[in-house]
């Protein structure tokens, strides 16, 4: 883990030049100038847009104002996916700023999950990593920390503390001497293009023959379609290229603790 | 609820297994007409149990403001959409609402526990929050089903349909499942899965099982095709 450290800081402080822009239809007393932030690619819309949000509600009126949600090209962003997937997933072919549209109004209840408060987030994002426990140790090692190390995770996530963060995470990256890996490796397979939101399964991280299992050993079980241009068929005649965001594989490298890894689209 | 005794293995309920379970549980639903179906994804092949019903609310809008009882104004009776509007409405007026109850049934991979997901709107679409839902369960479950081996009820994505749904967190399923199947398994008796969770959990999110899920032992069941040890009497859910 410790060599890999250069590349557990670049996940980390991985960040997307953003522009916020309120939407035409909103009802301002002013002009309401865009918003330019660099977003986290690791966090989640609602955990570091509190600025934007104080930005567009300085030139609205109180009643017009109720809980804000963001769009892509009429797309609605969930806010649940970590800033990097959402990048990936919608936009990564397009050029920098990402320009998202802000909204106080008519909230999409079919679309979206409501984030009525931070502790929503923080639920959230416990409950990832402990489903990612289960998948990795039965939960032993999540069970057995206490609460002021969940709250460590969380603080560090919330105040991009690196150090904070990893001080706890390597716990839930280790495995026994014994072992050659996690019981199975936590992992979503993403696809604009699906209803279905993901892609999870049981994977182990070893093979029967005892070989370590790589990225295209995962996709070649899970989601085939991604490695086979001749089964993709018709997808490869649209303009909009099939994209999967991939989660990590292997043990190094990132906040694979979490389902998604930044290690990168392909 | 107590810890698993020593000796005695957890069950684990693996994705096959459940699956069968399912099968068993919707050839019941639809002897007894509970509506319980099947749903496949057409991508992956895997699939969920699925059950809608709609229920109707009496709202009583008090006729004027010199309501003495005030606890009046605000009761709201539920019945199910066969059964007769009762006498209530005749005193004040009556706000009908109709509100569509979705219910559904996904195996977690992860936690190995089926998980109960469930949504709720007006017929004009727009959704029940989880207080609007919470308020529909019959007062006397919501007292003493907190007490029980479940957390809390968030607003999750759907794995298959991608949707805001409300979720029964699965925490401690597996505790009060195993020690109901381990001694179901030591006395030869056939219990299913899904009929236990769902009869145990499903009330707090107003979700009822008929109690014909439950029937007597097969000498008094010419229908049942399905393997059991002969010389049982006791009462088998099926």
């Amino acid at each position: 883990m410790t060599d890999d450290k250069d590349v557990l800081r670049d996940v980390w402080f991985g960040r997307i030049p953003t522009c916020f822009t309120l939407y035409q239809d909103e009802v301002t007393e002013r002009e309401a100038e865009p918003y330019y932030l660099l977003l986290p690619r690791i966090s989640y819309l609602t955990l570091v847009t509190d600025k934007v949000k104080k930005h567009f509600q300085k030139v609205m009126r109180q009643e017009e104002v109720s809980e804000i949600w963001f769009e892509y090209e009429g797309t609605p962003l969930k806010w649940h996916y970590p800033i990097g997937l959402l990048f990936d997933l919608h936009a990564s072919n397009t050029a920098l700023p990402w320009s998202i549209t802000v909204h106080f109004k008519n909230f999409p209840e079919k679309d979206l999950l409501h984030c009525h408060s931070k502790d929503v987030i923080e639920a959230h994002f416990m409950a990832c990593i402990k489903e990612a426990d289960a998948l990795k140790h039965k939960s032993q090692v999540i069970n057995e920390m206490q609460k002021k190390d969940h709250k460590q995770l969380w603080m560090g996530l919330q105040n991009d503390k690196f150090e904070q963060f990893w001080a706890i995470n390597r716990k839930l990256m280790e495995y026994p001497p014994e072992d050659s890996g996690f019981r199975y490796i936590p992992f979503r397979i993403y696809q604009a293009t699906t209803e279905r939101p993901f892609i999870q399964k049981l994977f182990r991280p070893i093979a029967s023959g005892g070989e370590l299992h790589t990225l295209g050993d995962l996709l070649k079980d899970v989601c085939p379609s991604a490695i086979t241009p001749e089964a993709s068929g018709a997808r490869l005649q649209t303009t909009e290229p099939q994209h999967i965001c991939a989660a990590e594989v292997s043990v190094k490298a990132t906040r694979s603790t979490n389902f998604l890894s930044d290690a990168g689209s392909l | 609820m107590s810890c698993s005794m020593a000796g005695e293995e957890d069950f684990v309920l693996e994705e096959k297994r459940f699956k069968q379970y399912c099968e068993e549980f919707i050839k019941r639903s639809q002897q007894i007409g509970d509506g319980w179906e099947w749903r496949t994804s057409k991508d992956l092949g895997d699939g969920y149990l699925s059950k809608t019903h709609y229920q109707v609310r009496n709202r009583k809008i008090p006729p004027d403001l010199k309501e003495k009882n005030h606890d009046n104004c605000e009761q709201m009776l539920c019945t199910h959409v066969e059964e007769s509007l009762d006498d209530s409405q005749a005193a004040g007026v009556c706000a009908t609402e109709v509100i569509h109850y979705e219910y559904h049934v996904l195996y977690s991979s992860s936690y190995r526990v089926p998980v109960l997901y469930f949504r709720a709107c007006f017929l004009d679409g727009r959704p029940l929050t989880l207080d609007e839902i919470w308020k529909s369960v019959h007062a006397c479950y919501q007292a003493c089903l907190l007490e029980g081996p479940w957390d809390t009820i968030t607003q999750q994505e759907h794995p298959i349909l991608g949707q805001p749904f409300f979720v029964l967190h699965p925490c401690r399923t597996n505790e009060f499942i195993s020690s109901v199947l381990s001694s179901s398994r030591k006395h030869d008796r056939h219990i299913n899965y899904i009929t236990l969770w769902l009869s145990t959990v499903g009330p707090v999110v107003g979700l009822n099982l008929p109690m014909s899920y439950a029937k007597l032992a097969p000498e008094q069941d010419t229908n049942d095709d399905s393997v059991e040890s002969r010389g049982e009497h006791g009462l088998r859910i099926a």
